[in-house]
């Protein structure tokens, strides 16, 4: 009876913490434009008469070795935190497979393709929760050598920077270039991850920083100025109230609003809700989501919703 | 015959006596550096990035003669490491404190006790002398009649620190939570 119990209470410890756990942030190394341009792995084309220069990461990784050393001694180094990153150049690979099979793969039935949308295609490319943007560039006196760091920790869905490492090394009139960039990485990667995790600190402490968007499809007669309810308060309004109540402390910004668009910056939603009386790890597609609902169950507006990685979404009003 | 052996047993009693001293003075100096650790007064200063989560530092402790200098020197170089961090000096990069909480001591004051108890204190497993423990010419510096400034290189595995902290469930990791 008494092994019984502590089983029982085995178990439920057990399903308790692995439904309490929050979704956890991908992070991604990324040479930064600067030194793809300095480097010259850069495209150029041309956008209706202007030319636009955009990094060409697959040539840098296929070219240059050095990227390839220190993103992997980065990554050595955070998988031994217990954050292992994405490898930008696994996932161009794997996008560029997918891509092959998508387009090779029929229905046994109709004969049909998988559908894609113009949107879907927009969102097949590289992307993390968190880019680690890399710039080094080396430093000559004569025959003496440095390397100036920098390590910049972007968060890709609100572009606020949560982390970050700069600093030139000690010179060396012997030492080679890996071995400088070597000891640049292992002299910065303990102060990045230090900033990496006051940020985690405040995320668990504050919740997840998110940005929501809402808009309207141009055929849907209504818009965000429409009064809705007992009280006839406009809709926008409503949503706003609908946000204090919601977020963790109800804590966001409404950084633009008209009739056709909202702009919800610094959305602090929270880590978990909770469904069929367990703990779930939410994110912002769940938050949207549920505004959604609610506009659907209170006022019968149906809605659209998109999201972009962990922490943007934008809700489309006046159908799907 | 008689002198021989009345000299052969003078010189062991003599060399029993010289040991026992010795060990008197280490031990002496080691309870001293106890006392004089519990103030924590030291100073650290970047000297280079090691290995993998190592790092070399130069830690400044004060005291009054060289042996317990040296004790102190490690402990203080594993406290500063994880409560105080250490400067960036010249091109060597400074390093932050692995706990965040400065609180963190008092909340877990039985652990750290046991952590940095003199002969066997887990501290040591992070912690070795650079140069044989060698003091530099200019680490030694008077600046009374009675204390000495002291600097010794020693080199702190941060990492491995970091992990055994961790463990010991006294800092959250990096993937806590997630």
């Amino acid at each position: 009876m008494k092994k019984n119990i502590i089983l029982f209470l085995a178990v439920i410890a057990f399903t308790s913490n692995a439904f309490s756990q929050a979704k956890k942030p991908t992070i991604m190394v990324v040479p930064s434009d600067v030194w793809c341009n300095t480097n010259g792995y850069m495209m150029e084309y041309d956008n209706q008469g202007t030319k636009v220069k955009i990094p060409n990461y697959k040539k840098a990784f296929q070219e240059n070795s050095d990227v390839q050393f220190v993103i992997s001694t980065i990554g050595n180094m955070m998988a031994e935190r217990g954050f292992p990153l994405k490898r930008m150049d696994q996932v161009i690979k794997t996008l560029e497979s997918n891509s092959a099979e998508d387009a090779m793969m029929s229905s046994k039935d109709s004969g049909m393709g998988a559908s894609e949308s113009p949107n879907d295609k927009l969102k097949a490319v590289a992307k993390a929760d968190i880019i680690m943007g890399l710039t080094w560039t080396i430093n000559q006196t004569g025959p003496e050598k440095s390397v100036t760091f920098v390590l910049d920790g972007i968060d890709a869905y609100t572009d606020k920077q949560v982390a970050g490492a700069t600093g030139t090394g000690p010179s060396s009139f012997s030492a080679e270039l890996p071995v400088l960039l070597e000891e640049a990485v292992l002299a910065h990667i303990d102060n990045f991850n230090a900033a990496l995790m006051t940020h985690f600190e405040d995320l668990f402490a504050n919740g997840r920083e998110v940005i929501v968007r809402v808009k309207k499809w141009d055929d849907w007669y209504e818009d965000l100025e429409t009064e809705y309810g007992d009280d006839e308060e406009e809709l926008g309004v409503l949503i706003e109230d609908w946000m204090a109540d919601n977020t963790v402390q109800g804590r966001f910004n409404t950084t633009d609003a008209t009739e056709n668009m909202m702009l919800f910056e610094q959305v602090r939603i929270p880590l978990y809700y909770e469904r069929n009386g367990k703990q779930r790890a939410m994110d912002t597609r769940r938050f949207a989501r549920n505004l959604s609902k609610y506009l659907k169950e209170e006022f019968e507006i149906v809605s659209k919703v998109t999201t972009k990685g962990l922490g943007r979404a934008t809700i489309y009003l006046g159908g799907k | 015959m008689r002198i021989n052996t009345s000299l052969k047993v003078s010189s062991l009693l003599l060399l029993t006596l010289i040991c026992f001293t010795f060990n008197i003075n280490a031990q002496k100096g080691k309870k001293k550096a106890d006392k004089e650790t519990v103030a924590w007064r030291y100073e650290l200063e970047a000297v280079a990035t090691g290995s993998a989560g190592t790092y070399q530092v130069k830690v400044w402790s004060y005291s009054k003669n060289v042996e317990t200098a040296m004790e102190q020197a490690k402990k203080n170089a594993v406290h500063g490491i994880i409560f105080k961090g250490f400067p960036k000096k010249d091109r060597v990069q400074g390093q932050k404190p692995i706990v965040t909480d400065p609180t963190i001591d008092i909340q877990n004051k039985d652990f750290f006790e046991q952590f940095f108890k003199t002969g066997g204190g887990d501290y040591m497993r992070f912690v070795t002398l650079a140069n044989n423990g060698q003091i530099g010419l200019g680490d030694r510096i008077k600046i009374s009649k009675k204390e000495y400034k002291i600097g010794v290189v020693v080199s702190v595995n941060k990492s491995e620190l970091r992990k055994y902290l961790e463990k010991a469930g006294i800092i959250k990791g990096l993937s806590n939570g997630f």
